[in-house]
């Protein structure tokens, strides 16, 4: 549709407008935690790395951190085992019911998160699961699965099944035709899951703040409890870190979609 | 075939066990939990029976009055009381103080129990409370779920409202709505434009400008929750700027107002208005347009009759993403927000961490997951079963 | 003969319980023949040969390969080659690996591999390719590699479903030859899939040509095109003028519009109704016999087409051979017909079909 010169330049304002809005409170925050005072005025007096030091040099930031990378790598090597697994046994199998199981293995991305660390609070603490890495690991897994099993699915979508029946005839048991001919195919597609899996976990938060024991703060709930603390500018440093995190992930995976449609086309 | 499907159920099997084990069965225990009434069976098990044959009117035989002194006493003395007493207060203001009171004078009470408790409590004289008890036998009890309405059993039987004073969750639910469908319709008038400016873009400069709207869909809620928070401090740089810019002569406070949550939250949601749009924009071929005006239609036409109705599906997609999330959410306005900005998803943790009432967290969820069902239900319908809803939050 | 390489003995498939895509099916494969399942799409070709490859299981039946019944044995444990329509190449390993794959999971030697990928890759002249993938080369290339990958762990039998399918017409016939040369070289067992009839005659050493989940005609190519057992396969294999026609006596038939046909309908008995079948290029044009006006002239190069009206028949079709100085029919005019008694086939009016 070919829309007036006028209204071709409202609309790139808008537009313009709405993506500045939508950026300038990270710019904001990347910029107030290189400030060398407390004050949080803009534009910044100075550049100082002061803040970021602060954080590095305390303990409780640093916990924070571990306990973060740990349960967001833990979270994503069990999601993408499992949600791979799924995903290529729902492609395979041939019967009924299929929408269904993708619905039901996909119902907690729709599910509120509130309802689900509630419910998981519940049924946890009857089994002792909550406050332990292993129960928050478990958690995180169930949140971040659904985008394992979303994201696989789709690129088998793009798999041709006729190279099970070849790697058959030529001799391949359905384990090795697995791990030689649909995994290799498949890889962005689950590379592009397991991101998103360890995206999720390292920016989950509610259910954190239900299920995790006293001692174990993750990042978010470290930020969480500063902020209503005290607003310290070494909340801005850690982040503007999770920030360029999400940033890095969010590159990885836009490279694994562009390699995946370029395989899908060849 | 039949090793394939043996194969394919093998692969399924570990992941739908977990989603069972830890999410399906959590979930529906959390609901069960809304209508679950254990607490007075578990502490007043021989009261219950004894108040099982009784009909209700006038007071219990004294076997009752026995039992509940008995059974207090020793609740008290293993420490198990605190859930009850909480349970019947819940229902009914001032139960508490009347158990722990009859709990703690158990050892001096005798024989003619129904004797000694009136005149320890002129309440335990009262048919009303023993009712009271009589009904919180379990094992279900609508109690919660009708609180979470603002409503209660009559005494009477039936149902009416609570007291105007202790009303609060209609409110609350009404308020949740509005917010979320404020949010809604913000993002849908934002994200159209920039999905329909993005679609148009040629080639470089459309990438660019969709990294732009996945960049912050790919940053965490709490981080730009906490940016918004600090820029709208007191001190903080939206004040400093409008000051520099006239618009106000004094700081004003934001932060936990109804602005700052609608504020935030639209900013968090909007990517996902805008992607789903996006795709469906993407794919709206040149081809309808060129035959619309080819047809004699002109560019607003084109516009109402051929490309509003096409991108709809995209439309409802995004709408429903958005609510959907913003029905939910926690971490924006409990950052943001004030106390009386607070949604329904506040008042489950709140249920939850401060007050320890399972019951009305429990009820809370129940309507939540209600309210997410419907926007998912409506969106299908909406789009004819088009829609796919994923994203996250 | 020795011992069939496989047997179907009693083999039936249908999907939903009711409707049969393959009903009872005997066939016997000789070892080191090459048989070509032919048949309209529907016909239960395919689904025979997935059958046979263990990608379908029979509903009831038993099919046997080298003496030993395979239905429970998975389709990697019956060691059968296989080309797919869309070559089926792993499109992350080069054409080298996608060779090594059969042998590799068989746990041949390395050294072994090497030898072995040459010697395909001469087999199928693409000697010197065994480093590109298999985007980039040609859509007969990549047949060939499929080709190639099928036959490197010397399965004694290979199956082809519609393998040239996807190529145009000119790639299509040198690789029909080509594949002609291996079977030839390798004498291995070839059963091919196809719905081309031209390239089932031209390939064969026979055909079976399937039709509503039967074998309609088993045999040679010249045996089912001369001779064909019913209508079907004689409408199916080859043009023909089909007639419908009641047997007069035992050397005439009947048409419908009352002409007389001279032929010998053998085990037919007067006043029968069958089905007369009567190849264009057998219908002679003569200086006199039975007159048909022509509606239209195609010209073909080695041949034309005429269409004739004949018998009350609109659409009875002729050809005639090109030849020197002698002119055209035209349009309106009319020709006269020698058919020979031999030339008209006869078939029973009702077709084999359940």
């Amino acid at each position: 549709m070919r829309e007036g010169p006028v209204a071709r330049r409202l609309l790139r304002l808008v537009t313009a407008l709405v993506l500045a809005f939508l950026l300038a409170p990270m710019v904001a925050v990347i910029l107030l935690s290189f400030s060398p005072t407390e004050l949080l005025a803009l534009p910044p007096r100075g550049f100082s790395l002061r803040w970021y030091g602060e954080l590095l040099d305390s303990a409780r930031w640093m916990l924070a951190m571990k306990n973060s990378f740990v349960v967001a790598g833990a979270t994503t090597v069990v999601a993408t085992l499992l949600g791979t697994a799924a995903a290529v046994g729902l492609q395979l199998g041939r019967f009924r019911g299929k929408a269904v199981l993708v619905t039901i293995l996909t119902l907690p991305m729709v599910t509120p998160y509130i309802v689900t660390a509630a419910a998981m609070f519940f049924a946890y603490s009857l089994v002792g699961l909550t406050g332990s890495l292993p129960g928050l690991v478990l958690a995180h897994t169930v949140v971040a699965v659904p985008f394992v099993v979303v994201s696989v699915l789709a690129t088998l979508q793009t798999f041709d099944a006729t190279l099970l029946r070849a790697a058959a005839s030529l001799g391949a048991s359905p384990a090795t035709a697995l791990i030689r001919i649909v995994v290799p195919n498949i890889w962005p597609g689950i590379a592009a899951g397991a991101i998103f899996a360890f995206a999720t976990s390292l920016d989950e938060f509610v259910i954190t703040l239900f299920m995790a024991g006293p001692g174990q703060f993750t990042l978010p709930r470290q930020m969480y409890a500063s902020v209503r603390e005290f607003l310290s500018p070494t909340i801005l440093a850690a982040a503007t870190m999770l920030f360029l995190c999400s940033l890095l992930f969010l590159l990885v995976s836009e490279a694994l979609r562009v390699r995946a449609e370029r395989r899908g086309r060849a | 075939m039949r090793r394939t499907n043996w194969l394919a159920a093998l692969l399924i099997a570990p992941l739908m066990l977990l989603i069972l084990g830890s999410f399906l069965l959590p979930v529906g225990f959390a609901l069960f939990t809304a209508v679950a009434d254990r607490e007075v069976a578990a502490t007043l098990p021989r009261t219950r029976a004894a108040l099982a044959a009784w009909d209700g009117v006038g007071l219990p035989p004294e076997p009752a009055f026995a039992a509940m002194a008995q059974e207090l006493g020793q609740a008290l003395e293993d420490r198990r009381i605190g859930d009850m007493a909480q349970r019947l207060n819940f229902e009914r203001t001032g139960m508490r103080g009347l158990l722990l009171r009859t709990a703690r004078a158990a050892g001096r009470l005798e024989a003619p129990y129904a004797a000694s408790m009136v005149a320890l409590d002129a309440r335990w004289g009262e048919g009303d409370t023993w009712l009271l008890v009589q009904r919180a036998g379990g094992p279900v009890t609508p109690l919660y779920l009708l609180r979470a309405m603002d409503l209660q059993r009559a005494p009477g039987g039936g149902v009416q409202a609570v007291a105007a004073e202790e009303a609060l969750y209609r409110q609350l639910f009404w308020r949740t709505l509005g917010i979320s469908l404020a949010v809604t319709a913000l993002c849908v008038l934002l994200a159209y434009p920039v999905a329909y400016t993005i679609a148009k873009l040629s080639a470089p400069w459309s990438a660019v400008a969709l990294m732009l709207v996945l960049i912050p869909f790919w940053s965490s809620v709490l981080v730009r929750s906490t940016a918004w928070f600090v820029l709208l401090q007191r001190e903080g740089p939206v004040n400093q700027a409008m000051m520099a810019l006239g618009l106000i002569d004094a700081p004003v406070q934001v932060v936990g107002t109804r602005i700052a949550v609608v504020v935030a939250l639209v900013h968090v949601l909007l990517p996902f208005a805008v992607l789903p749009m996006h795709s469906v924009m993407k794919r709206l071929d040149g081809i309808y347009l060129r035959a619309a005006a080819s047809l004699g239609a002109n560019g607003v036409q084109r516009f109402l009759r051929v490309y509003l109705p096409m991108s709809m599906p995209g439309v409802l997609a995004g709408a429903a993403m958005v609510f959907l999330l913003a029905v939910g959410m926690y971490t924006a306005p409990a950052l943001v927000g004030g106390d009386r900005d607070q949604m329904v998803a506040w008042f489950i943790a709140y249920f939850m961490n401060r007050e320890v009432n399972w019951g009305m967290a429990a009820a809370l969820s129940a309507y939540l997951l209600a309210m997410t069902g419907a926007a998912i239900g409506l969106a299908r319908v909406l789009t004819g079963g088009v829609a796919t809803i994923g994203g996250r939050a | 003969m020795s011992a069939p390489i496989v047997r179907f003995r009693g083999v039936s498939k249908s999907y939903d319980g009711r409707t049969p895509v393959v009903a009872g099916l005997d066939l016997d494969i000789a070892r080191g023949e090459f048989l070509t399942l032919l048949g309209p799409s529907g016909s239960g070709k395919t689904t025979t040969l997935m059958m046979l490859a263990g990608f379908e299981d029979p509903s009831s039946g038993s099919i046997e390969l080298e003496g030993k019944r395979i239905d429970t044995v998975p389709p990697h444990k019956r060691g059968i080659g296989v080309v797919f329509q869309n070559y089926a190449l792993f499109p992350h390993m080069t054409v080298a690996r996608n060779l090594a794959f059969p042998l590799s999971v068989r746990g041949t030697s390395r050294a072994e591999i090497t030898t072995r990928i040459a010697k395909a890759l001469e087999m199928v002249r693409l000697s010197g390719f065994g480093d590109r993938r298999p985007q980039q080369l040609s859509g007969g290339q990549q047949q060939r590699v499929a080709l190639a990958r099928a036959l490197i762990f010397s399965p004694s039998l290979v199956l082809m479903d519609e393998p040239l399918g996807a190529l145009d017409k000119q790639l299509r016939e040198e690789l029909q030859l080509e594949i002609r040369r291996i079977h030839a070289t390798l004498g291995v067992t070839i059963v091919y899939v196809t719905h081309d009839q031209s390239e089932a005659l031209t390939m064969s050493d026979r055909i079976a040509v399937f039709e509503g989940g039967r074998i309609q005609q088993l045999g040679s190519a010249d045996a089912i095109y001369e001779r064909p057992a019913n209508a079907f396969v004689a409408g199916f294999i080859g043009e023909n003028n089909r007639m419908e026609a009641v047997v007069a006596d035992s050397t005439t038939l009947r048409l419908s519009d009352g002409t007389m046909l001279a032929t010998a309908p053998h085990g037919f008995s007067a006043g029968e109704r069958v089905i007369a079948c009567i190849r264009p290029e057998k219908v002679h044009l003569a200086e006199a016999g039975q007159r048909a006006p022509v509606t239209e002239v195609v010209y073909l190069g080695d041949h034309c087409r005429l269409r004739l009206s004949y018998a009350g028949l609109p659409d009875f079709f002729a050809k005639r051979p090109s030849l020197d100085g002698v002119a055209l029919p035209q349009v309106g005019e009319a020709v006269f017909l020698a058919i020979p008694p031999t030339a008209v086939m006869v078939f029973r009016a009702t077709p084999h079909r359940e």
